[in-house]
């Protein structure tokens, strides 16, 4: 039931649109996520993203534009699509008179499964997701729970293709790791995930592709280290050493790098060193400087983010 | 497949369970109309002396009617929950179907009438001890009261249409019902041709003269007429009646089902 083997696209979006009045929610979006891939779509609120979610989900109509899933139109083959899709929504969305077991079953019904398999599953995925055992009903949970049964009601049906509009928002550190670690092992079996975030850590930590949205448009598209060596800026390396003589070798060592353009001294035994390309040549300053010193006093790296990323390319910060 | 594993099935018990949970539902619905049961048999518990019949008797049927007119609230709130809370829209993302979701709640609130008039009978027949024909003209007036109780579903699915959130829908409903009651005559009378243009008119007055007024079934099916607003018989024979109160449940659950794929058009 997961994408078709020949054509490794597996959610083809053609030129979307969708517009709310005078507001152009979605403008003319086109992108190419492929089969098992775990894509990240990162933008501010209101940017677009659930919307475009829903379209994709079917339960928004495009004003105009179409995608396929699994080269099903979502305009004409709705019946087919909600057939292979997992919906986590950005809100909590469940029956809070309900427990959480009661909750889980209820949907694996909804997609056919028998009742039996469907107590079986639910138990299994609550378990793993630590919230198996609780009698109470489903709107006495706390917020991290309440967040992980509405994850577990969008996968119960194992679909091979899941939408997760902000799956950890509002979530602790500890539940939030407890999240992504099994987000990672849904792409580890194969699924082909969408993922909505603003969190610019979530969509780096877990994504293999990013697309940055932004007023309802795309205005980046690569993997997380693509994005940041063409459009991050520059990552800075601050060493303090603990002779002077040290800071001349240095400035001589660095000479012979040719990624590295200049570097600033901060008082009499503190270089910031600029530079481009990432975690490959920051390791290779690091190599560089080895040879000729072998102590230092401090040492501060500032990679860039998509943070930096999402300012460079439209000047506003991502939460702004 | 399993009838416990059809999804409309899997739907209505989900709701009944739901409704059964929650304490404001069932006082609602049941301690409403127990309440002016009560509060109605102490002021009118007196003997017709040319009948023998305790006059009472006379008005369970309209007390009935009013029970299950509340129905009009329970689906008014049931659907807009759904809709305004985003489960409507998230079982969209499954393949539910509309219809199933639409028959699943027609099973819980048909449930939840049988519970509530069956409640209804206890009190007012078996606690009470209220005059009725036969059990038979009973059976009658529960399925009169059970096709209105769906008639008023549907009334609610139209007030859910309309309605943001479920204050407003048990608002609109609360205020639809109770002028609709009265102005039908079923709880106290109403001289007043409009009563024939109130659904519970129909429900009530069928139900009376089956268990309380008729001389059996036969009679009352090919030679017995509705009795107006006047307290005088009418042109319509009580299958005619019957038939009205039928169509106008089709119609009103045709009309809200409508309206409500409308308004949550995707």
């Amino acid at each position: 039931m997961g994408c078709k083997k020949k054509i490794s696209i597996c959610i083809e979006i053609q030129n979307l649109v969708k517009n709310f009045k005078d507001v152009k929610a979605v403008n003319g979006i086109s992108l190419n996520i492929k089969e098992g891939e775990l894509f990240g779509l990162l933008g501010p609120n209101g940017a677009g993203k659930t919307t475009l979610i829903r379209m994709l989900t079917t339960t928004l109509t495009p004003s105009s534009g179409d995608a396929k899933i699994n080269k099903f139109s979502i305009k004409t083959q709705k019946n087919e699509i909600v057939k292979l899709i997992g919906v986590c929504p950005q809100d909590n969305i469940f029956y809070n008179e309900l427990t959480a077991e009661e909750n889980v079953i209820f949907v694996a019904q909804m997609h056919g499964i028998p009742l039996q398999e469907s107590k079986e599953r639910t138990n299994a995925m609550l378990q793993k997701l630590g919230i198996a055992g609780k009698k109470r009903w489903a709107k006495k949970f706390s917020g991290g729970m309440k967040k992980r049964l509405n994850l577990v009601m969008s996968l119960i049906h194992e679909p091979k293709i899941l939408f997760l509009d902000e799956p950890t928002a509002g979530l602790d550190p500890q539940a939030r790791r407890i999240v992504w670690d099994f987000i990672r092992e849904l792409k580890g079996k194969g699924n082909t995930i969408l993922l909505l975030t603003h969190d610019m850590l979530e969509a780096d930590a877990l994504s293999d592709h990013i697309a940055i949205i932004d007023n309802g448009e795309i205005i980046a598209n690569g993997t997380p280290a693509e994005l940041k060596d063409e459009h991050g800026g520059e990552n800075v390396l601050e060493i303090s050493f603990y002779k002077e003589a040290d800071v001349a070798i240095m400035k001589n060592q660095l000479k012979e790098i040719s990624f590295v353009q200049n570097w600033k001294e901060f008082g009499e035994r503190t270089l910031l060193i600029p530079f481009r390309g990432g975690m490959k040549n920051y390791l290779k300053i690091l190599q560089k400087m080895s040879e000729k010193i072998i102590d230092v006093e401090n040492m501060k790296f500032r990679q860039n983010s998509l943070e930096d990323v999402f300012l460079n390319l439209t000047g506003r910060r991502l939460r702004d | 497949m399993k009838v416990l594993e059809l999804k409309s099935v899997v739907i209505a018990l989900k709701n009944i369970k739901e409704k059964f949970r929650s304490w404001q539902a069932i006082f609602f619905g049941m301690g409403f109309p127990i309440m002016f049961t009560i509060i109605f048999y102490l002021m009118f518990h007196d003997v017709d002396p040319e009948t023998g019949i305790d006059v009472y008797s006379y008005s369970i049927p309209g007390m009935i009617t009013y029970a299950v007119c509340l129905g009009t609230t329970s689906a008014a709130i049931v659907f807009t929950r759904d809709k305004s809370t985003g489960i409507l829209e998230r079982l969209d993302t499954m393949p539910t179907g509309r219809k199933n979701i639409f028959l699943g709640t027609l099973i819980s609130e048909s449930i939840f009438l049988t519970f509530q008039i069956i409640v209804m009978f206890i009190l007012s027949y078996a606690i009470l001890g209220q005059y009725f024909v036969g059990y038979f003209e009973l059976l009658i007036g529960f399925l009169v009261s059970l096709l209105f109780g769906i008639l008023s579903v549907g009334i609610g699915i139209i007030i859910a249409s309309f309605s943001k959130n479920e204050e407003a829908a048990s608002g609109i409903a609360l205020t639809f019902v109770m002028p609709v009651i009265f102005a039908s005559g079923a709880m106290v009378p109403f001289e007043s041709q409009i009563v024939y243009f109130m659904p519970p008119y129909w429900a009530k007055q069928i139900f009376l003269q089956f268990t309380v007024l008729g001389d059996g079934l036969t009679s009352n099916l090919y030679s017995s007429s509705m009795i107006g607003y006047t307290a005088t018989e009418t042109s319509i024979p009580i299958w005619g009646g019957i038939l009205i109160l039928i169509a106008m449940t089709f119609l009103f659950i045709f009309i809200g089902i409508k309206l409500f794929q409308k308004k949550t058009k995707l």
